[in-house]
């Protein structure tokens, strides 16, 4: 039983860490595409 | 009176015109963040309290974590607003991932939705029972409470925290239900609103946070590491009984930063409002709905994010977590630097703002739920039973009634403790999360169609484009969700029962819906849908000056009654419509034309088809779908240039109010924009008309005596003999708006409020109401007015 937890928690864990890793790109790219989208607001949304 | 000439295609059915654009009234980023944040903003009131029971005094740098990944996950909403895809969650799900799974997703949703709002209420309750019991502490350290009270109670007077919410919670909820059955429409403008009074408390909140930090200095957050992780025996779950000795998170490492991430994750539950929204927003649609992400995203990072840190760093640990655990931004507000009198006038504050927030939040459970279960019921996967229109309001009530009755069972099985529901709520949050995102990962394949962005980082192996990026949210999504599995056991149990009720409910509903598709095919074969994206008059093929006939019950048809009644339809074309609402902020795809013309719409149209035939006259059939019935009346009697709309008395309103409405939405038309007349026709045929845009205003006869007298006068002057009616009438108006923009103003105002109210005692309305400014009672209602362009 014990070895079924440890396989399924390592597997958790690498699924976790892979994902966070992609997840920091995404961050990364998305903080990139964000900026652009808030700093060339051609015509601003009204209120 | 002309030959009976039915709208008939080839075949003998009946042409529909499906409008698939819905007629929205349209709103900006902002205003589309401020309806999401109502809801992701207020996890905020309860997510850092409830972490902190779970893993310890490092919960805040989870949930600044949960925080900036929930930047990812809206990555994930947008591509999945960016696609050109109808129909409701389970529509597109069921594409991605079959039809159990697509169940399964939806059932997970609607844990979420009906969580939402105990939740929310009940955080609420906690708020305001917390403040009210803190103000008679302090009333009892000034001798204020009476001794005869102190005697009753054994000492200062307190509410029970966790009862009182609950009631708290119910009132709130029930008030809500009340307003969802009367369908009250639900305005962005309110969201804006509490919003802007979010913002200024949470500036005050940093800023002052900012100074007492300066002043006071702070304890330190731990790490998130292992090490640092206190679970408790709750927060375990069922690993506690593997792994009594609570060393789990030294144990296994990464597992435990795990195990804290999924107790942090309610943090950004409301994200999936974001979809909601995403068709109510102004062109350019996917760069507004970036930007709202991007607001939205920022805010609660900000809000949620940076006040879990303040909670550590400024209240001290003794009470934190034994005194304010369920309320921790009053605690903050009680021990920023300052005189006590301040801080509980900022405590008052705070709790005024989670009052607004939180309330808000239960309403947009009860919204978003009727929204899903009604998509639901449209895709044959719960049955129409549930879906039947109130009588009075026309409300899908008893999805209503589900909805508010499982929220009232949950708010009293709680008995008003936030971190059960907390845990509860997460499952929900997280498994409606991870559905979506695989749905998401799994399209990338399958839907080859419009899809206006991606989540970043792709790249191509041969043939094949690697998701890279959105697997990698799906990763973590499901990772979480799974862990959650494990360590959340009431959640689990509770949530996997809920889920499971309701996939048997719709397994159930579709395999009895399956059955009566024959005899429902027979009966759609009467009609003949025809798509159109938006309403042209070519495609009804009608003349200009027709009139319209909005239907909605077809118990009351008495309005098409008249209407065929008086109009020669050879001289002016006649066109029932029904519009079919959905709510705001209730759906996150357009509808299916089958959607849109359901059940219920095929017997209203067989009724009115009926009534035309008894006439033996044509009339031409049109439905479409709206956010705001009134704004779609309008729009179609735009496009259609009708001459006339001619509308049954509401059950909910008076004729005055709703031409009203009526002109409150034509004035917010773009241009350009024409005149009609709005006929509302009593049951016993007495008409009641409106001008509809501007138009000269009736007078009354001592008005034109008056008008006339001035008139004789001013002629005997010199070089004025030849002066006209309407030169002294606009010399008149011009200085009353000379004098109603300077000082006399109030004065002006306060006679017009007199004369008001003596005309509305005069014609017996007895309400001091004004008469909309855009519209004027007819004299005559002879019948709608001729066609003039024909």
């Amino acid at each position: 039983m014990d070895f079924i937890i440890t396989v399924a928690a390592r597997l958790l864990e690498t699924m976790f860490v892979v994902g966070l890793l992609g997840s920091l790109g995404v961050l990364l790219i998305s903080f990139v595409e964000d900026a652009e989208t808030l700093f060339h607001m051609e015509d601003k949304g009204h209120s | 009176m002309s030959s009976f000439s039915p709208p008939t295609a080839p075949g003998n059915r009946v042409r529909i015109v499906v409008a698939t654009s819905v007629m929205l009234t349209f709103i900006s980023y902002w205003r589309a963040a401020a309806i999401v944040l109502n809801d992701l903003a207020s996890s905020a009131y309860y997510a850092g309290g409830i972490a902190e029971q779970a893993v310890g005094k490092s919960a805040p740098w989870f949930i600044l974590g949960v925080m900036l990944f929930s930047f990812t996950v809206r990555a994930v909403y947008v591509e999945s607003c960016s696609m050109f895809v109808r129909g409701g969650v389970y529509r597109v799900v069921k594409e991605a991932l079959g039809g159990t799974l697509a169940k399964l997703s939806v059932s997970a949703l609607m844990f979420d939705y009906v969580l939402t709002g105990p939740i929310s209420g009940v955080s609420a309750g906690q708020y305001i029972v917390g403040l009210l019991n803190e103000i008679l502490v302090t009333a009892d350290t000034h001798g204020w409470i009476p001794r005869a009270a102190h005697n009753i109670f054994h000492g200062t007077p307190q509410f029970d925290v966790n009862w009182t919410s609950v009631v708290f919670a119910l009132i709130v909820t029930v008030y809500y239900w009340w307003e969802n059955i009367k369908g009250i429409h639900e305005s962005s403008e309110k969201a804006l609103w509490v919003m802007q009074i979010t913002t200024v408390m949470v500036v005050m909140l940093l800023g002052w946070s900012a100074i007492t930090l300066l002043k006071h200095g702070y304890q330190s957050v731990p790490l998130p590491t292992p090490a640092n992780l206190h679970f408790s025996k709750e927060s375990l779950g069922f690993l506690h009984y593997r792994f009594p000795e609570q060393s789990l998170a030294q144990r296994f490492g990464i597992l435990g930063i795990l195990i804290a991430f999924g107790h942090s994750v309610l943090a950004m539950s409301g994200e999936e409002s974001l979809a909601q929204v995403n068709r109510e927003l102004a062109h350019p649609k996917l760069k507004n709905l970036k930007r709202a992400a991007i607001v939205i995203a920022l805010y609660s990072f900000i809000f949620t994010g940076l006040t879990a840190l303040l909670f550590v760093m400024i209240i001290p640990d003794s009470v934190r977590i034994p005194i304010y655990k369920d309320n921790l931004i009053a605690g903050l507000a009680m021990y920023l630097w300052g005189p006590e009198l301040l801080r509980l006038l900022f405590r008052g504050f705070v709790v005024v703002v989670g009052f607004l927030i939180l309330s808000g939040a239960v309403n947009t459970a009860i919204i978003g739920s009727n929204g899903v279960l009604n998509r639901v019921s449209e895709d044959g996967v719960l049955a129409d039973w549930f879906r039947r229109p109130q009588k009075k309001y026309g409300t899908s009530y008893r999805i209503i009634n589900l909805i508010v009755g499982l929220q009232i069972f949950t708010i009293i099985a709680s008995r008003g403790d936030v971190y059960a529901l907390g845990e509860a709520y997460a499952f929900g949050v997280i498994w409606s999360f991870a559905f979506k995102g695989l749905a998401m990962l799994v399209l990338r394949f399958k839907y080859k169609g419009e899809r206006g962005w991606k989540v970043p980082i792709n790249f191509h192996i041969g043939r094949y484009e690697i998701p890279f990026g959105m697997a990698s949210v799906t990763m973590v999504l499901l990772a979480v969700a799974l862990v959650n599995l494990f360590t959340k056991s009431v959640a689990t149990v509770s949530g996997i029962a809920f889920s499971a009720v309701f996939f048997v409910i719709f397994t159930l509903s579709e395999y009895a819906n399956r059955k009566k598709h024959a005899h429902g095919q027979q009966q759609n074969d009467q009609f003949q849908l025809l798509q159109r994206d938006t309403v042209e008059r070519e495609s009804l093929n009608i003349r200009p000056g027709n009139v319209l006939v909005p239907v909605r019950d077809y118990n009351t048809l008495t309005h098409l009654h008249w209407a065929l009644e008086k109009i020669d339809t050879l001289e002016q074309d006649v066109v029932v419509m029904s519009a079919r609402i959905s709510r705001f902020g209730a759906a996150a795809y357009d509808l299916t034309p089958e959607q849109i013309f359901s059940d219920y719409e095929q017997t209203l149209f067989t009724r009115a088809v009926a009534v035309a035939e008894s006439f033996g006259k044509k009339v031409s059939l049109l439905v479409v779908p709206a956010g705001d019935v009134w704004a779609a009346i309008v729009q179609t009697a735009n496009n259609l240039e009708s001459s006339a709309v001619v509308a049954g008395v509401s059950s909910k309103m008076a004729p005055p109010e709703q031409a009203f409405n009526l002109g409150r939405a034509w004035e917010a038309l773009p241009e350009p924009k024409r005149q009609f007349v709005f006929q509302v026709v009593f049951p016993d045929d007495h008409v009641e008309s409106f001008r509809i845009g501007p138009h000269s205003p009736s007078m009354k006869d001592e008005d034109v005596l008056l008008l006339h007298r001035l008139w004789l006068n001013i002629t005997r002057e010199p070089g004025l003999d030849k002066l006209h009616h309407h030169e002294i009438l606009r010399e008149a108006l011009t200085r009353f708006a000379h004098d109603y923009g300077a000082r006399d103003r109030d004065d002006i105002l306060k006679e017009l409020r007199r004369l008001n109210a003596a005309d509305a005692a005069e014609a017996g309305r007895g309400s001091p109401n004004p008469p909309p400014p855009q519209v004027v009672q007819r004299e005559s209602d002879d019948g709608p007015p001729a066609n003039r362009s024909s």
